[in-house]
């Protein structure tokens, strides 16, 4: 289970990505290619303290600039550790690729590592697809709390 | 898969002679019409107008402009790029009805 082959698996399905800056973008992934670099539609985006809000029809980010990858239907918390456990997976990976060989170059490396655990992730992200619905409910990952009403108590991530 | 180049996923020759938000790492913020782009992501941006930023907070930008037009995007600054045309501001979209 390869973090970007998980990414490639979540092709199609809603996601919520964290830039560096503190922005987040809630779309569906159309594409992504091995720099991690990603194609979302149907994009919206939350500034970095939470009150603005844009929609766009597509977006185009910089995978080098991505610090948070999570699919944003309701997971279970099991699910989201395991969900936080591939995302350091990714930055990891996109960091040790970075500065190693070109992306593409060193595919299959590591591949086996956690043979286990993968099919599981596989499966969580998965689920997205008929719960589309619930959108817009992990959206602001627990900031939108200066409207008092998401990110309660359930310790943020993901949904209130 | 309809790129055969690997490295770009967004296909911005549909973005061509329409109007393109991009951010940059740093957090300035530039519109204007996509004139021309290469495989690195540098883009070529006409009548381009640059939001200006809060000076406390050099990632948050404010209403206010400076028109820069024509200019060059370092590709390897370019964090984002999106097309104007359909996007806007809106209220916040993850307000549950129930509070639940």
């Amino acid at each position: 289970m390869l973090p970007l082959s998980l990414l490639k698996t979540a092709q199609g399905h809603p996601m919520l990505v964290e830039l560096k800056s503190g922005e987040t973008y809630n779309g569906h992934l159309v594409n992504c290619d091995t720099w991690m670099n990603i194609h979302l539609r149907e994009v919206i985006c939350t500034s970095k303290d939470g009150d603005r809000f844009w929609r766009m029809p597509d977006c185009y980010i910089r995978g080098i600039l991505l610090s948070i990858f999570g699919s944003q239907m309701s997971l279970a918390k099991s699910d989201i550790d395991v969900l936080h456990k591939v995302i350091d997976k990714v930055q990891e990976e996109s960091k040790t690729r970075a500065d190693r060989k070109p992306p593409g170059v060193g595919r299959g490396r590591g591949r086996g590592r956690e043979e286990g655990g993968g099919a599981r992730q596989v499966k969580g992200i998965g689920r997205g697809g008929d719960d589309a619905g619930g959108r817009g409910m992990g959206g602001g990952r627990g900031r939108g709390t200066s409207s008092g009403r998401t990110g309660s108590s359930r310790g943020g991530r993901g949904r209130g | 898969m309809s790129g055969s180049r690997k490295e770009t996923v967004l296909d911005l020759a549909k973005f061509v002679d329409k109007g393109v938000q991009v951010k940059l790492t740093g957090g300035r913020q530039v519109t204007g019409t996509l004139k021309g782009y290469d495989q690195l992501l540098n883009l070529v941006l006409d009548e381009a107008v640059e939001f200006l930023r809060d000076p406390d907070d050099p990632l948050k930008t404010t209403d206010q402009t400076r028109r820069l037009g024509l200019i060059v995007c370092r590709g390897t600054a370019v964090m984002l790029v999106s097309p104007t045309d359909g996007t806007d501001e809106i209220a916040n979209p993850f307000i549950q009805p129930d509070g639940a």
